[in-house]
């Protein structure tokens, strides 16, 4: 990465790098397996709406019906956005003609700077930009993804990797292997994207001005983060003791190094690595922190759907008794508890479900459970002030559950009364039912323990932000 | 290296933070050590070196002196053990038995900057790992949270009481880490007895 000056900045501006009108993309090809080939192409399947100019240095003709050019300069129309796939040492120079032509954004996807050595490359990749005083994301990224506008410089066929619905997360990766195969995993799951971003060596746009700018994004609800560190520490902890009170902001830190450690002299400073330095700013500043991949999605969807949690008493009823074993065992690894339910829900338990139901935590409700039970023990379970979320263990194996247990369970989820989670481990018949729950809005777990994890998280930042010490 | 600030001086910037140390002087003789002694009470000896950071580990610390001669055996040895890591000092400390142990540290990250520790002391440190760390400065929400955090808070603080006198301390060494030109701090152990605290060993460099 480019050494940059220490002096705090203005945030870069990123609204023609996310949802520009028209686009350019240098290095577009007609030739299969070419990186601008396949953004060409992406951006003639996935139906963007703006205007597209495809440039090659090549080129004569059209590129997939789209006039061509040999240089931006020959293209004499306003363009907002430059899409640069060409190899490292031409992108200067390219760079140099798009901003005579007066772009107002730049992605460079080609890598083959600072990751590799060429510091130099880099470099006047970062004094051009200064230069022009010009928006640059990458080099090396995949660039961004906008759900809203169609904006996809993803260099990823659309039969590789699926594109996943619109929605209220927006997802930040410096990695471009872990931002595409974590988007691929995303487009499984029931909730949508506002954006994508991936920023590769951030020459220009860094964490910093990301965090800022999806804070203020109208379409983002959650912000998930995948880090491999931070360039400007201190801005980035300035920001985001604001931002992590506007909005949730999950946050996965890949690459532990031990800067420092070895000069270490005290006792102090040899346990405070730098790994521990990032834990720690994460918890003291309100990120919520995810120790792998599968905890990103697990707490991007409770945070996109659930409203706050008020404490860690977590009521569980289910349509299997050793679920209720595993879950009780989950909930309490992650710092919550089972409640104890008020008398008056007893009572009303007690008049609503079978003589065979054992009326206490978890709630076993039988494994012949159907719509009528689950509604019953959600609807009393919801007035109960004993308890402050709910997970719901609905295993659709059972005779009992159907598409009528599924529409009660996104009744009362959507309800946004209290934080409804739900436990469905299965296959086919199962997903088929889960997909359209989560789709709805409530968040579905494959094991008790993905399920008490998110609600810890959830938990976790919610005392967070009302300043209640654990 | 950094240098190691000088005990009484480092000893007086807590002071003036309201963080107390144990009773301590340096001695230039065994007679001056002996005269160190009060009562029963047992003493510690110390000898303090730039080039010496794990005291313990060098054999530099003379724990339970009681008497007279004692302290003459124990002076002798240190100044000996202590030759080829002059220049040094030797310091004469109260010796405080049982208490808890706890440690309060600061060091500087590279990417955030000054940092403050709190952690289960003495000897547990590197054993248990069980500590917490905040960037400073730090607020009393922080303060409460990092005794939350410890695996030991039960044993660091047992009640309310220990836990706000420990959460103030830490505020007012993490003020004293902040304001300060230190580049790393131990107060390592701070001996909770008595229903009170004091620094045992200070080590500070700036």
């Amino acid at each position: 990465m480019a050494k940059k000056p220490s002096k705090t900045r203005k945030y870069v501006d990123m609204r023609y790098i996310m949802s520009p009108k028209s686009v350019a993309i240098i290095g577009a090809s007609e030739k299969a397996g070419k990186v601008g080939n396949a953004i060409m192409q992406n951006y003639v399947d996935v139906g963007f709406q703006g205007r597209i100019y495809p440039i090659n240095i090549n080129a004569e003709g059209s590129i997939m019906g789209y006039k061509a050019y040999r240089s931006i300069l020959d293209v004499k129309r306003s363009i907002d956005l430059v899409v640069i796939s060409v190899p490292a040492k031409a992108v200067p120079g390219v760079m140099e003609e798009c901003c005579k032509a007066g772009v107002k954004g730049i992605i460079i996807v080609s890598g083959g700077f600072a990751e590799v050595g060429e510091v130099e490359l880099q470099k006047r990749v970062y004094d051009i930009a200064q230069k022009y005083n010009i928006p640059v994301l990458g080099p090396n990224c995949l660039g961004v993804m906008d759900t809203r506008s169609r904006n996809d410089t993803l260099f990823l066929p659309t039969f590789k990797i699926d594109r996943p619905k619109i929605g209220g997360v927006s997802f930040v990766s410096q990695s471009g292997s872990v931002g595409s195969s974590t988007l691929d995993l995303i487009s499984g799951e029931g909730f949508g994207l506002a954006r994508f971003i991936s920023y590769g060596n951030a020459v220009v746009i860094d964490e910093v001005d990301l965090l800022n700018y999806l804070a203020h994004d109208k379409y983002t609800k959650v912000i998930v983060f995948y880090i491999e560190g931070v360039k400007r520490g201190r801005e980035f902890i300035e920001l985001a003791k604001k931002v992590t009170r506007l909005k949730p902001v999950v946050i996965l830190k890949g690459g532990v190094t031990e800067l420092g450690a070895s000069a270490a002299h005290s006792h102090t400073a040899s346990l405070a690595g730098s790994a521990q330095a990032y834990e720690a700013v994460f918890r003291q500043y309100g990120f919520i922190e995810a120790k792998n991949l599968e905890e990103l999605l697990y707490f991007a969807k409770v945070f996109d759907t659930q409203p706050p949690s008020r404490g860690n008493r977590v009521a569980v009823i289910t349509n299997g008794g050793g679920h209720g074993v595993l879950a009780t065992d989950a909930l309490y690894l992650n710092g919550l508890v089972l409640p104890d339910i008020t008398a008056e829900s007893k009572e009303r338990l007690r008049k609503t479900m079978p003589k065979i139901v054992n009326i206490k935590m978890p709630l076993d409700i039988g494994g012949d459970a159907g719509e009528e039970r689950f509604s019953a023990a959600l609807d009393i379970l919801e007035d109960d002030p004993n308890i402050d979320s709910i997970m719901s263990i609905t295993l659709f194996q059972t005779p009992g559950a159907d598409e009528k247990v599924a529409d009660a369970i996104i009744r009362h989820g959507t309800a946004r009364k209290k934080p409804l989670v739900v436990v469905s481990t299965g296959s086919t018949y199962t997903k088929s039912h889960t997909s359209i729950i989560e789709g709805a809005g409530v968040p579905v777990y494959d094991s008790p323990d993905s399920a008490a994890r998110a609600l810890a998280a959830l938990l976790w930042y919610s005392n967070y932000k009302n300043k209640v010490v654990e | 290296m950094a240098p190691l600030v000088d005990y009484e001086k480092a000893a007086g910037l807590l002071k003036k933070y309201g963080i107390s140390s144990v009773r301590s002087s340096y001695v230039g003789s065994a007679e001056e050590a002996s005269s160190f002694l009060k009562g029963d009470d047992p003493i510690v000896l110390k000898a303090i070196s730039q080039k010496a950071l794990h005291k313990s580990k060098s054999g530099l610390v003379k724990l339970n002196l009681r008497s007279e001669e004692e302290i003459r055996k124990a002076y002798a040895d240190l100044v000996k053990r202590a030759k080829p890591l002059r220049p040094y000092k030797i310091l004469a400390q109260s010796m405080l038995s049982g208490g808890l142990e706890m440690i309060i540290g600061g060091s500087v990250d590279p990417q955030f900057g000054k940092m403050v520790l709190l952690g289960l002391g003495g000897i547990y440190v590197e054993t248990f790992k069980d500590f917490a760390l905040r960037l400073c400065p730090i607020s009393t929400y922080d303060a409460a949270s990092m005794l939350r955090q410890l695996r030991s808070r039960k044993i660091i603080a047992p009640d309310n009481r220990s836990e706000n006198m420990i959460a103030g301390l830490l505020l007012r060494a993490s003020r004293m880490f902040t304001e300060s030109n230190l580049s790393e701090m131990d107060l390592n152990p701070i001996i909770l007895h008595d229903g009170r605290y004091d620094a045992v060993d200070i080590r500070l460099l700036e």
